[in-house]
């Protein structure tokens, strides 16, 4: 029990003084902060509309004009060939065709309106809000007193931003990939240097120096993630109204599963580039499947099942809940307890390969 | 008879022939040694003869297949983590964490063990007091194997396992370990060495085995491996030198 400290203290000593090694591991994380901050303004885009005007009516140049009043709209008229380019180029979102019986009040007129189809994400953003703008244009053209009118409020009474929904996530984010990185590359390196050969000549066993090495490994982050969340609350200012503890506590769950993960790939990988490949076979699926920049429920429902039970998802959810929602850890229970599970099974594989002889030699 | 400290009976380890699962090569093949408590004893041979993978064996780095060793008594194969308390081992590779000085490393290693070693004291006992804040990265050849004998010495060993400690050093350093390695013996520890070096053998080891395909092929004192196996120098014919030659030719009477 006395060398687990041991082994602790002269980890902290050794990874605290690859000072190169901590300053990188937070500028990757540091950088894609700032990018999204930089990314998610609160301005939004306009909707940029070209207009094929084939009725050149009264109604029509009603029309234009009343869109071109909006500022959610970027109006620009012209012959439907060159817009059809423009909107090609992705100049335009989108066309809109005023065919010739566009005058006088007839009940239905159909308008066309010509989109690119590999642009379709963007649809989800335009079309409800030319439909609601087509409405209230017909609705001035003809006078009509609108019938209700809506005040959306957000129900948290919080103004919250795509950088407050990101950076939990890339809190996450940064913990699966300095503490994957740290242990198992580590473990390789000590291999092939015969530092463990060494090691196991003497008398610690091999739960005291995982022990240690853990240890050490996640004071070291929690310090990394700690420099990441000060920044992401007082410079980027993002809205964090959890407890902070609480926050902490889904920090050293990842930390643990994801550092045992580590362990257990550095005991398999024979070289550095092995354990290079197999960490991004571990990694980027992750990164793209566990919600860390858009919401696990927007993805294809056949991946949902899978990605709400890999390990960062849990986390993910866990921070996220804590920073934005205030969630307690009785309401996140079930994050909890997913990623308890992950541990037992990944620190017992992690004990499990680790035995001297296979890895020592 | 005086106790063996390190005995091993008919040792036996064998790996799979590469590409094949079910042929096995014999790398150690019924080994049996009995040492003596205070002997330098030294196991020589050819590359590849099993000549570490013995010593392995007998520091529980390697699982033994067939046979036992003991330590002082203790088996290797029953209680590996007692026996490693009582050996010091230096192995061929001697890397070290990197950030870490010579005396960091030391105390380290002390600790390990439970013990509180002075790792100036033991420094100075390899000549490397001044190198105390040095990180291994930044000593010679010779400095390094000195500090990896170190290193083995800090819980005070019964018996000291040496992988080829002279490999690679020049004579100056070569000597300096030498002188080391004698006085650690005067000192009352066992020493064991595989070597190359048939001179570092016959100036170091009271004892030695010679090895070779996984089995010993001799055993004795240097001396006596010398009588019984070295061939008779052959007879070297007596001639003159070049001045004989002249004088036979030309007469020895002086010329005035």
């Amino acid at each position: 029990m006395q060398l687990i400290w041991v082994m602790t203290r002269v980890f902290l000593k050794i990874f605290s003084r690859d000072r190169q090694a901590i300053f990188f591991s937070l500028v990757f994380p540091l950088l894609m902060m700032l990018a999204f901050s930089l990314f998610s303004s609160d301005e939004t885009e306009p909707v940029y509309i070209g207009i094929v005007d084939e009725a050149n009516s009264a109604l029509s140049q009603a029309f234009i004009s009343r869109l071109q009043e909006r500022p959610e709209f970027e109006v620009s008229l012209g012959v439907e060939a060159i817009l059809r380019l423009q909107l090609i180029e992705g100049d335009l979102d989108l066309m809109v065709i005023l065919p010739t019986e566009f005058r006088g009040s007839p009940a239905d007129i159909d308008l066309r309106v010509l989109i690119d189809t590999s642009q379709t994400a963007q649809m989800d953003r335009v079309m409800p809000l030319l439909e609601r703008g087509l409405v209230d244009v017909e609705r001035e053209l003809r006078n009509q007193q609108p019938l209700f009118a809506l005040a959306i409020e957000d129900i948290e009474a919080r103004s919250q931003s795509y950088l407050d929904f990101v950076v939990p996530g890339l809190l996450a984010l940064a913990l699966m990939q300095i503490s994957m990185g740290g242990s198992g590359f580590n473990l390789v390196e000590f291999r092939r240097k015969g530092i463990l050969k060494r090691l196991f000549v003497t008398p610690i066993l091999p739960r005291d120096f995982i022990s240690g090495m853990v240890l050490s490994r996640l004071l070291i982050v929690l310090l990394q993630l700690s420099i990441l969340l000060s920044i992401a609350v007082f410079l980027l200012k993002i809205t964090f109204v959890g407890n902070l503890f609480n926050l902490y506590v889904f920090i050293i769950l990842g930390t643990t599963i994801f550092l045992s993960l580590g362990f257990c790939l550095g005991s398999l990988a024979k070289s550095q580039q092995a354990i290079l490949a197999m960490n991004m076979l571990l990694t980027w699926p992750q990164m793209l499947l566990t919600g860390i920049f858009y919401p696990i429920d927007a993805m294809p429902d056949i991946v949902q099942p899978l990605a709400n039970i890999l390990p960062l998802s849990f986390i993910v959810k866990g921070l996220r809940g804590v920073a934005i929602d205030g969630a307690s850890l009785l309401e996140l229970g079930t994050n909890i307890i997913g990623a308890a599970i992950w541990i037992v099974i990944v620190l017992g594989l992690a004990i499990k390969l680790f035995n001297w002889k296979e890895v020592a030699i | 008879m005086p106790m063996s400290i390190v005995k091993t009976e008919n040792l036996h380890k064998k790996y799979p022939l590469p590409g094949k699962r079910t042929e096995w090569f014999y790398a150690v093949e019924g080994i049996s040694l009995a040492i003596e408590a205070g002997e330098i004893y030294g196991i020589l041979g050819p590359n590849g003869a099993g000549k570490t993978t013995t010593l392995e064996m007998i520091e529980g780095l390697t699982d033994i297949d067939e046979g036992d060793a003991w330590v002082d008594g203790i088996s290797v194969s029953k209680e590996p983590y007692q026996v490693k308390k009582i050996i010091g081992v230096q192995l061929q590779a001697n890397e070290y964490f990197d950030h870490l000085s010579l005396a960091e490393l030391i105390s380290l290693f002390s600790k390990l063990y439970g013990h509180k070693a002075d790792p100036l004291l033991l420094l100075e006992r390899v000549n490397l007091r001044e190198k105390a804040a040095a990180k291994p990265k930044q000593l010679s050849g010779g400095q390094l194997q000195r500090f990896s004998i170190a290193s083995a010495l800090v819980q005070d060993p019964k018996v000291l396992f040496l992988d080829e400690p002279t490999t690679g050093l020049d004579p100056q350093a070569k000597r300096k370990l030498w002188q080391l390695i004698k006085e650690l013996n005067e000192s009352g520890m066992t020493i064991i060495l595989t070597t190359h070096n048939m001179e570092e053998a016959e100036y170091l080891c009271n004892r030695l085995a010679i090895m070779d395909h996984g089995k010993i092929i001799t055993e004795g004192s240097p001396q006596e491996l010398i009588l019984l196996h070295a061939p008779e120098p052959p007879v070297i014919p007596m001639h003159g030198n070049l001045e004989d030659v002249f004088l036979a030719l030309t007469g020895t009477a002086l010329r005035d």
